[in-house]
Parts: structure tokens; sequence; C-alpha cells
């Protein structure tokens, strides 16, 4: 029985979904169900890691430190997962600190071209002694030469794994097939893939993944994530499952884990809104959602227009500022709605 | 009035755009371009513009002390900390675009008049040079400023090896000057990596959380400050003005570079190019006028 | 710090007990080491300095890198020393040489393959750049006697799965088209370029390709497998094996690897290369077992089986043994139990 590693997102990339507003309630309650379900890996945080919290990309309710010591009370068996974006977080003023509250696992990540400015947080991550994931986001952006040669670059920085993120929620199976497959083949390091829901793939491209030689995955409960939402968890275990691959997880607890989720944290189950579907289409960051509904009230302008002008302008996570931008410029008529006639 | 000279220390894309600029200055001579390979890009420009070069580093200066009153340092942190105790025996005042923070920062539309009489500043970053301005204005025009925080876009060609690797000290460093020229203890900087083809012009956004916004007298400050950098940095140009929306006020700038050796889309070269050679021209200004 | 030099000067003893008469020709010589603080000069400087103060060489050294300061922190017995001087210098501005110069080693360029990832085009200019500008300046040298060029054992690409051993006769199998290849290839280039003013100016230059090494000065920073072990195992951490634990490499300690050094600048024959590491493979599992028996960690040593690598990475010594009578003093195991105690007494 082949083995896949199964990290869960719920309290980290579901923190999108509500605007960053997880409650120390939320995450206690939430790490020990997952702990109790045997979830290898529980990631907790802001939607875009640690020292993310700003204006630019939402402000969290909790502090890191917060966050992560509610999470490290809870956990026993499962590893206290982080993700980290060089550009936000710093080794110094941020790294260090999730370090002694007892991280286990940093997801180190960058757009997908960008690797090398992950260099020093692989390092100080190995350095003292935790495990270092490279994580390449909004994957579709770029070509499967493009990501392997980043995905060398993360590993000889010491990365012990490469997860791939469809951020946007953009691949099709075969775009996935393309590009894990080429990683696997040339990599040394384990792949992952991370995916998002936007065109309804989030399951199906999890297993094209792993069938493309993947060996880490990534859900969250009930979906709970950025934009349409992740793989959903319980769902991708339950299929893994009976597909004959082992992820150490118990399915009554996971289910358990997941009931709570729905009751307690989100305030509406993420499907895949009109604007969701034309954010992976258009192939923008599955984070931008809450921020482009704002805009779009605020300067009075359909949201699908800013998504397809933001695409078309290829803006990368953390440049949320352009949605204000894009917002004005289309209120003024400086830019037309592609798809408006 | 006689020019002042000054020596370009870094042959790199940063001193050789350093070098265009000063040509065209009417109080700037360059009378020594300092690198460490004659072959180089920077090297071979600087000698088909007429120039005088060396190839010695910092021993081109030691040994010509008098060669110049005011030396522009565009090597890197770890070098400027060897050369700045070097600049201050032989008197010659040094204007620092390295991140190594040793003399008093200096943004040319806040405090240009400050720094005169300091025999090393320090420019601080270039998304610095961008943002601190407008932090400033938010500082001076806004009551109980609760937070501010500065967001640049850069083009991904635009970062070298060295940017990439110190992307930590940007970020520190820039949080720092923030909080210096706006007063406000709570800021945040972030840096962002867009790798589009064509490039994209370097774009910095200013957040800022205040209670009770006075817009009116911000958008003035703004346009005041606009106008102020403009002197020295053409392209500087206002693309979302201050606005207030969903409990924060926001405004962003975008800056074009001139194009001299670095390409237009490295705007965020060029702003602390511009600004460098703003407190430069400054000083010659200065000793001008003790000279009578 | 004296158990430190105690230490360092018993294994400079250990192996060149049987050298010392073949290493006479560096006698009352001027020594020049580009990439002098590193890894390799900070070795062969421990070596000259036992061979001047217990058998009256009289060697000087010259060890020019462009980070002193480190050097000076972690070695400050040696930097204080009179018979070895300090030179600012970065090779790929290098033009020339100091005029009694004997004998060159050029060990300019840095191992650490994060580096080579972040800035390929700065790691290639400082090999291609370094070695061409070197190669320039020792033209000009009047008493030139030899130069040892330090290439890499990764010249060779991936080890034949049929062959236990490299031996130097291999052609290599690296694709030149991968952001991995920055290093290697460039060290390839810069042994054609030896080959090449050897074959037209007759520069007496020998090359030596280094494997791995372990013991004391080599930092655990670096994101390889043993440094890991080591790390780990201090910590009673859990040392993490990605793969099966089945990999093989071996490891020289690095007194053996400094007195073959020495021994090939004096004797190798001029375009010659000798491969210079351990002919004894380790399995990756075996190493972390023995790794943590000889910290005596209580770390768990975890195989994650997510890779099915068997690769070998092990040279053939045959050249070094058979041509040079050089040997492994320091075994696999005493080698390990040394650095242990090496990074005991650093911490």
């Amino acid at each position: 029985m082949k083995n896949v590693i199964i990290s869960d997102a719920t309290l980290r990339d579901g923190s999108h979904a509500i605007a960053h507003q997880l409650t120390k309630e939320n995450i206690a309650e939430y790490a020990k169900a997952a702990d109790k379900a045997g979830i290898p890996i529980v990631e907790v945080g802001h939607g875009n890691g640690l020292g993310a919290s700003s204006v630019q990309v939402g402000l969290s309710l909790l502090s890191d430190v917060e966050m992560l010591e509610t999470a490290r009370e809870n956990l026993t068996r499962s590893k206290l997962g982080i993700h980290v974006i060089p550009g936000f977080a710093t080794v110094r003023k941020d790294l260090e600190v999730a370090f002694k509250l007892g991280v286990d696992v940093v997801r180190v990540a960058s757009h997908c071209t960008e690797a090398d400015v992950t260099e020093r947080h692989i390092s100080a991550t190995r350095e003292h002694g935790k495990e270092a994931y490279g994580v390449l986001m909004m994957s579709h952006m770029a070509s499967k030469e493009v990501l392997l040669d980043e995905g060398l670059k993360m590993q000889s920085y010491g990365a012990e794994a490469l997860i791939i993120m469809d951020s946007a929620g953009a691949y099709l199976p075969d775009d996935v097939e393309d590009r894990i497959s080429h990683l696997v083949a040339n990599l040394n390091i384990p792949v992952g893939f991370h995916a998002h829901n936007n065109l309804g793939m989030g399951i199906a491209n999890s297993l094209t993944a792993l069938k493309a030689g993947a060996q880490l995955l990534d859900g969250a409960a009930r979906g709970f994530g950025a934009g349409a939402g992740n793989a959903q968890l319980e769902v991708l275990v339950a299929v893994l499952e009976k597909m004959g691959y082992h992820t150490g997880i118990e399915l009554y607890p996971l289910l358990d884990a997941a009931d709570l989720v729905e009751k307690k944290i989100m305030k509406v189950v993420p499907s895949i809104s009109s604007s969701s579907l034309v954010s992976g289409l258009a192939g923008v960051f599955s984070a931008f959602s809450k921020h482009v509904a704002a805009a779009a009230k605020e300067y009075g302008v359909d949201p699908r227009d800013i998504f397809f002008e933001l695409g078309r302008r290829r803006v990368v996570g953390g440049q949320e500022d352009k949605i204000v931008e894009v917002a004005m410029e289309l209120r003024d008529g400086k830019v037309r709605g592609a798809h408006a006639e | 009035m006689e020019k002042v000279k000054v020596a370009i220390l870094g042959s790199g894309n940063i001193g050789t755009d350093l070098l265009i600029k000063i040509l065209r200055s009417e109080y700037l001579e360059c009378s020594l371009f300092i690198g460490r390979n004659l072959s180089s890009r920077g090297m071979s420009k600087a000698v088909s513009l007429g120039v005088k070069v060396s190839d010695q580093g910092i021993d081109a200066i030691v040994k010509d002390p008098k060669c110049c009153e005011i030396v522009f340092d565009c090597t890197s942190a770890m070098s400027h900390e060897k050369h700045a105790p070097i600049f201050k025996e032989l008197g010659i005042v040094a204007i620092d675009l390295t991140p190594a923070k040793l003399g008093p920062f200096c943004i040319p539309a806040i405090n240009l008049e400050d720094t005169i009489g300091e025999m090393n500043v320090n420019m601080i970053t270039c998304g610095g040079q961008a943002s601190i301005p407008l932090a400033w204005v938010i500082g001076q025009t806004q009551k109980n400023v609760e937070y501010v925080e500065v967001v640049s876009t850069i083009s991904s060609k635009s970062a070298g090896p060295a940017t990439r690797l110190n992307l930590d000290e940007y970020i520190e460093t820039t949080e720092k000057g923030v909080q210096m020229y706006s007063g406000c203890p709570k800021t945040k900087a972030i840096l962002n990596l867009n790798p589009a083809e064509p490039c994209i012009d370097m774009q910095t956004t200013v957040y800022a959380k205040v209670p009770k916004p006075d817009m009116k007298a911000l958008h003035k400050g703004v346009e005041e400050m606009i106008a102020k950098i403009r002197r020295y940095v053409p392209s500087y140009d206002l693309v979302v003005p201050p606005t207030y929306e969903n409990d924060r006020i926001i405004m962003t700038i975008r800056v074009r570079g001139l194009g001299d050796f670095l390409p237009t889309y490295a705007g965020n070269l060029d702003i602390i190019n511009c600004a460098a050679i703003a407190v430069a021209e400054e000083f010659a200004k200065s000793l001008a006028a003790q000279r009578g | 710090m004296q158990n430190k030099i105690a230490m360092l000067r018993s294994d400079c003893a250990e192996v060149l007990a049987s050298q010392v008469e073949r290493l006479a020709p560096l006698k009352n010589q001027l020594v020049y080491v580009t990439g002098g603080t590193g890894f390799v000069g900070t070795w062969l400087a421990e070596m000259v300095s036992y061979l001047n103060d217990d058998h009256g060489f009289g060697t000087r050294l010259i060890l020019a890198a462009r980070d002193l300061d480190a050097f000076r922190a972690k070695a400050p017995h040696l930097a204080a020393r009179a018979d070895l001087e300090l030179v600012s210098q970065d090779v790929r501005y290098l033009r020339e040489l100091p005029e009694g110069v004997n004998y060159l080693v050029h060990a300019a360029a840095t191992p650490d393959n994060r580096q080579h990832a972040s800035d390929p085009i700065g790691s290639m200019e400082t090999i291609t750049r370094g070695t061409a500008n070197l190669l320039d300046a020792a033209m000009k040298l009047p008493d030139l006697k030899k130069i040892l060029n330090l290439s890499s054992g990764q010249i060779y690409g991936r080890q034949r799965i049929d062959e236990a051993r490299i031996p130097e006769t291999r052609p290599g199998t690296l694709s030149c088209d991968s952001i991995m290849s920055v290093y290697p290839e460039a060290k390839r280039y810069a042994e054609t370029l030896c080959c090449a003013y050897w074959s037209l100016y007759k520069i007496p230059v020998v090359t030596a390709r280094p494997f791995a090494f372990m013991g004391p000065y080599q930092g655990l920073d670096k994101p390889w497998a043993i440094n890991n072990f080591f790390r780990d195992a201090l910590k009673d951490a859990t040392i993490r094996i990605i793969g099966n634990g089945l990999p093989e490499r071996s490891y020289l300690y690095p007194s053996d690897m400094a007195a073959w050094l020495l021994a090939i600048l004096v004797d190798g024959t001029p375009g010659h290369a000798y491969n210079v590491g351990s002919p004894t493979g380790v399995t990756l599992g075996d190493l972390a077992e023995k790794i943590k028996r000889y910290a005596q960690s209580s770390s768990i040593i975890e195989i994650r089986r997510m890779n099915d690598d068997r690769s070998r990475f092990i040279p053939d010594d045959t050249q070094c043994r058979k041509t040079l009578g050089l040997q492994v003093t320091v075994g696999i195991d005493e080698a390990l139990q040394r650095s242990v105690r090496w990074l005991k007494t650093i911490a």
C-alpha cells in the first residue's frame, strides 16, 4: 500500500475565507480534533502565512504568537506547520519566534518564478533542525521547465519536499499531470500538490497529481480555504483510502473535525461562486476574492471585470493593492470590462 | 560656479547609471569612476564617455584622496563598513547607497538640509525613497496615526542576487525608516517581485490607519510632496490618489526610471540614484556658498 | 581553544608522520593559496604550521580570500602566525601574484550549492575568470614550481550504477542545461583551461578532484545529509532521511585530505588529475546510525522511503594510492568520532 502524506491547510488557507478572523477557540478545537484524527501536518496561521497580517492582505484577529501557541498546546501527534513568504516575514522578526514556539514543518513559499528569495528562510529552518518544504505559489503562471528550475533551487537550499500550489484554482487535470510528472522525474525530493477548487477540480487534480508521482497532498476540512476553497480534506482522504492509499488518518474523527469546522468556524460552506469561477478562469490568486468583492462594492463595478483585468495584468499574490487601482480604472472607464459586451 | 568633484565607487548597474546622471549635473563632475574590472560593461561605458576610471577599488581613493570631495558608495553593506572609516579619515563626504546604515537617513524631499555637514549619509532603501515621503505626509497632516504600511512591487528582472538574498534587511530598514519619518511606531513593509513581461514599473502603495482622517490636508500635503520629489525624480506619479475606504487610507505611486543605464522598469533603482544626486548637489551648493 | 589546537596538531602529526620527507621540497618555499581561508586553505595552514614548528620547514604561506575576518575568528592561532600572511583579494579581479611564489594552490570557489543556485552567474565567474586570471598571473612568476588546481568530484556527474568507484579516466555524465550544473560545468571548464595553459605554455599545473570530507572546520550550515545528521544527533532531534537510506557516499577526514593535497602539489604529475576522497562507501542509513552512536544521542532515525535513490558517489583512489603512495589513515569510524569530539569542543 502506498503512503500519502496529508497536510491540513484548514487553519491557514481557511483564514482567507473568514478574513483572517480565527479565534483561539477555533484553533484549539480544530487542532485537537485534527490531532485526534491523526492528520500528519496541521498548518496554522494567517492565510498568507507568518508575518503577513497587514492591511494589504488582511489584518488578522490574533497575532502569530497567539495562533501558534494555541495550536501547539493542542497538538500531540500531528506536526505543527506554518506557511511563510519571504517579503512578508523575515527570519529574525518572525521565523525565529516560530521556532521557539515549537513549529515542526516550515513551508517556505514564493511566487512560482522567484524561488531564490527562499534561500535564507529554508536555510534557517534547516539549521534549527526543523523540516523545511519549498512551496511554489501561482504555479499555473510558469511552464514545467521553469517550475523544475525553481524547484531545483529550493532543493539546493535544503527543502525536503516541493509543494506545487494551484493558488488560482486554474489547472485542469492535464496541466497537473504535465507539471507534476516532470518534477517527480527530475527532483530528488518528494513533490506535493495544493489544489483550489475554482473550476471544480480540487479532488480530481489532487488524484491526478498523485498518479503523476506526488507524495504529499494538501486539503482543508469542508474545503475551507481561499476563494472556492481547497480540495475537501475528508473527501480526499476517504477517496484515497478507497483507492488503496494509506494516509494514517482515521475516518470518524476526521469527519468529526470537518463537522466541527462547518458548525463552529466557517460562516458559509465554500462553494464555487460566480466570481470564484471567474477568478479561476482568469488565473487570479484565490485569496483575492474577499478584497475584490469589497472593491467592487466600493467602486460600483462588476467583480468579474476586476478579476479578468487582474488576470490580464498578470498580478501575483501579495499585489492586493492592484485591486483598488483596477476597480478605480474600471469605474473611471480607463479600462473596459473584458467580457462586458 | 565650479563643479564639485565626485567619485563613484562601484561600477555595477547602479554606479554606472549614477555616472550618466551626474554627467548632466550642473553642480557635480565625476572625476573618477572606480570598479574592479576594466572589461566590465560599466567600466567600458565610462571609458566611452571619456570619464577617468580606475580598477583599484577603494585603493584608488586612498592613493589620491584629493580626487574628490564626495564619494558615492555603490558597493555592498559589508564593503561600505570597511570603506566608511577611510572616507572619514580622508575628509571625504560619503553618500552611501548600500544598506549599511552607518550615517543618518536622508530623503531629499524631507530632510535634505539636515544632512548638510554630515560626513556619511545613508539613502535607506529604494522602496523607502518611494514610500517614506508619503508616510511623512501622513504623519504631518494626520492626528493619532495608528499604523502605516508600505507595499512595493518591483519587476523580478530589477532584483539581482544581492537584492534577493537581502530581502530581510530591506524590509527591516524600510520599516525603521517609515517609523522614523511618520512618527508612527507601528509600521510594516512588504516587498513583492513580479515576473511579468514586459517588465512592470515599480509601484508602491502606502496604507494608514487613522481614526479621523483629514483628507483635505492629506491631499494638499501629498500634492506638494509629489511636486518636490518630481524635482529630482521626474516620473514619480500618483496612480491611486489618497482615498479613504474600508477604514483605511490608501494611495499608490508609480516610478518609471529615466532609462539611462538601467532600463526604465528599474524605477526602484533609479529613484535611489536620483535621491543620492540630490544630496550631493545640495552639498555642492553649500560648498560653493562657503567658498563665496 | 587549547584543546582544539591540540586536537588539530595531533591530527597533523599523525598523517604527516610518513610524509615529512616527501614534502621536503616545500622547505623555505612560498606557497600562495587562493580561496585560502576556506576549509581546504585552513587545513593546509594547519599542516604547514605543523611542518614549520616541528620539522623546521620554514615554509611561508599566503592565504588570499575575500573575507579575512571570518578566518581570524575561526582560527586566531593561525591568523597570528608570522609565517602566514592574509591577503584580501577577489580572484575574479586578480592580476598579479607576489614574485617569490613557488607553489600555487587554487582553491577559490565555494562548494555551497545554495550559493550556486542563487547566484549562478557570479559562481561561474569566480571559477572561470578566477582560474584564467590565476593562470595568466602565474605565467609571470620566475620561480614557480607547481600549481595545484582544485576541481571537484562533481565534474563526473552521476556515478554509473555498474561501477563501485569512479576512476579519473571516467568521462562525465553532466547535462550542461541545468541550474545544477553551474558549479561542476565551470569546474570542468577550469580543468580544460589548465590543460590548455599546460599544453601551450607548459605551465606545471596538476588537478585534484575533491569528493566529500568530514571533520574539524567543516561547518554544519550547508544542507548536506551528513551535516544534518550531526546537527540533529547532537540535539537529540529526529534524524530525517527522505529516501530509503541506501545511497552510498564516502567521507575523508580532512587531515588526510590536506596531506594528500600537499603530496599532489609536490609529486603530482602536471597535466594529471587525481581523485581526493575516501574509497570506502557508507550508506546514508549506516552513516546516521554511526553518528547517533558516536554522539551518544537519543535521536530517532526516521527513514521515510519517499524515493528509490540508490546512487553511489565514491572515488577510485588507485592513482593516489599506487602512484603517490597515499592512503587513508583515519577511517570512517574514527573520522566520525573525532568530528563529534570537535563539534562538542567548539559548541
